[in-house]
């Protein structure tokens, strides 16, 4: 293990600005509220492991990293492979990432980039025995190459353009399919219709896990703070989905009792928010936590760390190889509100319905400087939002910490607004 | 209440309709040795020449025959026989709407046996691009067109008597359900007119496809059933509807997958929210595929009998994940 930084070398890892960063983050979300659920001491030990104190928390076996949620990880597991999600949240990989993409780029590529060129990543999840990156966004696509620059193995899994299409469907199946042989060469195993069911399952349970704690989010009063889901869904990119699944269903067993205690996480009359946008990644949930240090509570949320990730599952009407793997790739392509399609009503619809489902006071749509696909969305998402009543703030930012003043104050001036409309309507 | 919707919303629904069908099948393929009659202006293919064993007649026929009279005869006294037994038809197919062919009609339940048949023996199925679906569509228009033209055509002189009741002697029912009561004679060449050859042999020969066909293709006959066709043109009023409401509707296709018919709008369309299409057999299987709650339903005169759950989804399509799963 040589460093060339011979000054951070000197320093061990866990007393380096990065861990700072992390830490920091940490205090914030368990210090900064009182009654954090008990079994959300998991996520916060992971978390404090992984990444204030660098520990190891490596996988056996093959490593599939992701750079997207398309990529159907129930192949990876059952090919005996482990999938880790790449995309980064890092304000320190971000800044070492800002010298292979453009200025004006999104910090999510830019960190994830920064991470995959340095030599001790955090979290330190082992060697990457293979990349899948899906033909998402633009710079996601051309970080494809950087990434193969850097030494790694990269396969370019190949998603199209617009997915409402017969076509669309069938390329993407297609896609799929390939993507499984490749898998295949990776390990050297074969495709089972056993195995593939068995991952499944462990997806599925995963999923059920956690729409039972989506499920538990549209109580009012909350029984849950945002910052807290987020970063359950944050600990899915890297932990073991087993051990992640049971620490969800024991933090569900935890909310089922709250709930009949009549506990309430957030006061009474908090704004209940909606988040949507560019994904907030541990440590950059700066955005979520502001809403809920002023005193809103994040109900809900429409991102690809969270609930885009989770929320939709697959269903099979034969259980057949062929047609599980084609039901796999419809569960990755159909529902997607990812906004680099070109039509994204589905998204809207989403928001609005989650929206009314959730009691939702007002949406915080978060856009990364210089994700432009996010921001092209912004203007027709705001529109249907406020057809429908529904207040909507739209917040640009980036990784960096210095716009946190200027977000506090336009959070709680948006809280304020959603507070007063509300004491007017009764 | 609340305890038997949530029973109803998680029943294993495939195994409901296995016995289901089962149960009719029998109704109507055997009922007749019990004396059982439930007239001849069913809605669906319980085939009137299964002599012995038919607990009821599929109204293709005695449609087939009226329509074959004589002219005068048919626009004069005999108009009233013709619509009455419509209505009949009518009323019967207004209670179950395509709930017939989904649950009921035997023709259907046999081609949902072969594509056991298949999933047993691991073979995959067959489907159609959206163009050919599009085209093949249509075709179940024409025979219906077909099988009402001839017959006119028989009456105003026009075809040969042997063209008479055109549809029945290429419908596959004609062969395949005398068979479960040990009646081999449908599967002959009838050689006493070269009409009638050429139709017996037609006959056979979509025999031979229905059977090829249902084993690589789910429900193959039902795209191109005038039965079929004939429904949808009457469904407006019908009691059993199937209805979506898409706001709450994810376009996630889980629904799609499920359907038999290969009908995208099920999942697509967000807009209507009577949502039957012309080739739909209402089996249901997409509202129970279905894992957003109250995105889809069945509803009889407005009243909402089974609707997409949550829960009810994970039970019936996630297999092995330690809840309580269905068998295969
Ligand atoms: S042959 Fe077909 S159309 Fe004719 S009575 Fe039998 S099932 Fe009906
Ligand atoms: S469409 Fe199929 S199920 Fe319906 S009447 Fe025709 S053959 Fe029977
Ligand atoms: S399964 Fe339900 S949510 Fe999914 S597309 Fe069909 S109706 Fe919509
Ligand atoms: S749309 Fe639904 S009810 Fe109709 S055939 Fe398809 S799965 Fe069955």
């Amino acid at each position: 293990m040589t460093n060339p930084n011979a000054k951070t070398a000197a320093l061990p890892y866990n007393r380096s600005r990065q861990a700072r960063e992390a830490e920091t983050m940490l205090d914030h979300i368990t210090d900064d509220f009182d009654d954090n659920p008990p079994s959300m001491a998991y996520f916060y030990d992971l978390f404090r492991r992984a990444y204030c104190r660098g520990e190891s928390i490596e996988r056996e076996g093959v490593r599939v990293g992701t750079t997207c949620i398309h990529a159907p990880e129930e192949l990876i597991y059952a090919f005996g492979a482990t999938p880790v999600r790449l995309c980064n949240g890092s304000y320190h990989y971000d800044q070492i990432g800002a010298d292979f993409m453009p200025a004006k780029s999104c910090s999510l590529v830019k960190a994830t980039l920064g991470m995959l060129s340095s030599e001790n990543a955090i979290p330190k999840t082992g060697k990457l025995d293979l990349i899948v990156n899906p033909t998402t966004c633009d710079q996601k696509k051309k970080a494809s190459a950087m990434m193969a620059g850097m030494g790694h193995s990269v396969y370019e899994l190949e998603l199209p353009p617009a997915k409402e299409s017969e076509q669309a469907r069938v390329y993407w199946q297609r896609s799929v399919r390939e993507f499984a042989v490749r898998l295949r060469q990776l390990t050297g195993k074969k495709l089972t219709r056993k195995n593939l069911m068995a991952a499944m399952a462990k997806t599925s349970r995963a999923q059920v896990a956690f729409r039972t704690l989506h499920n538990f989010r549209r109580k009012a009063p909350s029984l849950i703070l945002g910052k807290d889901v987020f970063l359950v869904t944050n600990a899915y990119f890297f932990d073991d989905i087993d051990r992640w699944t049971d620490a969800v269903e024991r933090l569900n067993a935890e909310l089922a009792q709250r709930e009949k205690d009549g506990f309430c996480a957030a006061q009474k009359k908090a704004p209940r928010i909606l988040f949507t946008g560019s994904p907030p990644v541990f440590p950059n949930l700066k955005l979520p936590l502001v809403i809920e240090q002023s005193g809103g509570v994040v109900v809900a949320d429409e991102t690809c760390s969270a609930n885009r990730m989770l929320y939709d599952m697959t269903s099979v009407d034969e259980w057949l190889l062929n047609n599980m793997v084609d039901s796999l790739a419809d569960k990755y392509l159909k529902p997607c509100t990812c906004p680099i399609f070109p039509n994204n009503d589905d998204r809207i619809r989403r928001l609005l319905d989650l929206a009314k489902s959730f009691a939702v006071d007002g949406v915080v749509y978060q856009t990364f400087a210089g994700c432009q696909v996010y921001e092209m969305e912004q203007r027709s998402v705001a529109e249907a939002l406020n057809k429908a009543g529904i207040v909507m703030l739209a917040v640009e930012t980036d990784y960096s910490p210095d716009d946190l003043g200027q977000l506090t104050t336009r959070i709680e001036a948006f809280l304020e607004s959603i507070k007063t409309r509300k004491r007017k309507a009764t | 209440m609340k305890r038997l919707k949530d029973a109803i919303d998680g029943v294993d629904l495939n195994r409901f309709r296995i016995w289901f069908q089962l149960a009719m099948f029998v109704l109507l393929v055997y009922g007749g040795y019990l004396a059982i009659n439930l007239g001849n202006h069913l809605p669906m293919f319980a085939c009137g020449f299964n002599q012995e064993g038919r607990g009821g007649i599929c109204y293709l026929m005695p449609l087939q025959h009226q329509l074959a009279r004589p002219w005068p005869q048919l626009f004069g006294m005999a108009s009233l026989g013709v619509l009455t037994g419509f209505g009949i038809f009518w009323l019967w197919f207004i209670f179950l709407n395509k709930g017939w062919c989904g649950y009921v009609c035997p023709l259907g339940t046999i081609q949902d046996w072969i594509t056991a048949l298949r999933r047993r023996l691991g073979v995959r199925y067959a489907r159609y691009t959206q163009d050919q679906f599009r085209h093949l569509s249509r075709v179940k228009y024409v025979l219906l067109a077909l099988m009402i033209l001839i017959p006119l055509g028989i009456g105003g002189g026009w075809f040969s008597r042997d063209m008479g009741t055109p549809f029945c002697l290429i419908c596959p029912a004609r062969m395949v359900l005398p068979l479960f009561t040990g009646d081999l004679s449908h599967l002959t060449v009838d050689f006493s007119s070269k009409t009638a050859v050429a139709m017996t042999v037609l006959g056979m020969l979509i025999t031979g496809l229905f059977l090829t066909g249902a084993f690589v293709k789910k429900r193959f006959f039902c795209f191109f059933c005038p039965m079929s066709a004939l429904h949808y043109l009457i469904s407006r009023p019908a009691l059993l509807k199937l209805r979506k409401d898409g706001d709450k509707c994810t376009r996630c296709g889980d629904c799609y997958r499920a359907c038999d018919m290969e009908i995208k709008a099920i999942a697509d369309d967000v807009k209507n929210a009577d949502i039957m299409a012309d080739d739909c057999i209402l089996c249901l299987k997409c509202v129970a595929a279905c894992p957003e709650p109250g995105a889809l339903k069945a509803t009889f005169a407005t009243i909402t009998i089974f609707e997409s759950t949550e829960a009810g989804f994970i039970k019936r399509c996630q297999k092995g994940i330690g809840l309580d799963q269905p068998k295969r």
